[in-house]
């Protein structure tokens, strides 16, 4: 029974994951794998090889991930946010479970990335 | 450079050609409208220039300028930017709609209704009679993104609707799901929407 909900929520976790483009994929994987760790907007542009300004991630991007709660954003300073994967989407916790449990070596490439200046 | 729709590049185009088509037509109407107005005898507003004795060429351009022929030449230039507001709302969005319709068309399939209102608006009525909007923004002014879409449902009833609509990559306001969704999104993100609806029942 346990296992059948959790293949279910799979199911729904993967058609999610289709019905967004590729900017938002990648921003999402990103960050589940990450998690808890939260980025910059700039640090995220760059996490996913974003090759557009900031700023329209920001606008046309990430506050459409924040509307469908998928993403998580701390106003640190007036232009300083904090951004991470929302752990409590009933989808997206399974996500981040998945790259916990599975993702050790993509973690490392991710956090490697980051660690450049 | 990623690969894109056909049909997106193909409505793109033609959007670009209908602006420049428009807009040459309105450089000539331009043109003809000023040569009707003025090649027949100037009628003056009885208006008196202001006194200088310089030249008589400043009270006789006076006399063409302050006329009725100037006033009507507003009110056609007036009209005219009218009829161009009105037709670049209504009708210059029909590369547009057609890629819209079109996707639509292709997840909902040809049984559910869809009724294009004026401009870039769509309502969808599914089989069980829920609907939901459609609507297109051509460019998006902030990211210059072209062909940016909100989806947005009728105000659903349901115990677990947040639920639902989160399960689905949708947000909740005020009872109805809503997205911004980008054009290579649309047909995915439909096809969830459909399916949230249906799972969260009959709408109030």
């Amino acid at each position: 029974m346990e296992d059948s909900a959790e293949i279910a929520s799979v199911y729904e976790l993967l058609q999610l994951m289709s019905s967004l483009n590729d900017t938002r994929r990648a921003i999402l994987l990103a960050l589940a794998h990450i998690y808890p760790r939260s980025v910059s907007g700039v640090q995220l542009s760059r996490l996913i090889g974003y090759s557009g300004k900031s700023r329209s991630l920001y606008r046309g991007v990430i506050s459409h991930l924040k509307e469908n709660e998928l993403i998580q954003i701390d106003q640190l300073t007036p232009k300083l946010y904090a951004i991470r994967v929302n752990n409590e989407h009933p989808l997206l916790s399974v996500l981040v479970d998945l790259c916990r449990a599975q993702g050790e070596s993509a973690r490392k490439i991710y956090l490697k990335a980051l660690e450049e200046e | 450079m990623k690969m894109e729709d056909t049909r997106l590049k193909q409505a793109r185009a033609l959007y670009k050609d209908r602006l420049r088509i428009a807009l040459a037509a309105f450089i000539i109407v331009f043109a003809i409208t000023f040569y009707l107005f003025y090649s027949p005898e100037i009628i003056s507003l009885g208006i008196e220039p202001p006194e200088d004795p310089v030249s008589s060429g400043w009270t006789q351009g006076f006399a063409v300028v302050a006329s009725v022929n100037t006033i009507g030449f507003f009110s056609a230039i007036a009209l005219m930017a009218l009829i161009f507001r009105f037709w670049s709302w209504a009708f210059l969005p029909g590369p547009a709609s057609t890629f819209t319709l079109a996707i639509l068309r292709g997840i909902l399939g040809s049984q559910t209704t869809i009724r294009h209102t004026l401009g870039k608006r769509f309502r969808v009525t599914l089989e069980n009679g829920l609907q939901f909007d459609v609507n297109c923004r051509i460019k998006a002014k902030d990211t210059g993104e072209w062909f940016a879409y909100r989806l947005v449902s009728t105000q659903l009833q349901c115990d677990s609707l947040r639920n639902i609509a989160l399960r689905h990559g949708f947000g909740v306001k005020d009872n109805r799901l809503v997205a911004n969704v980008s054009n290579d999104e649309l047909h995915h993100r439909t096809f969830l929407l459909t399916k949230a609806m249906m799972l969260a029942g009959p709408s109030i």
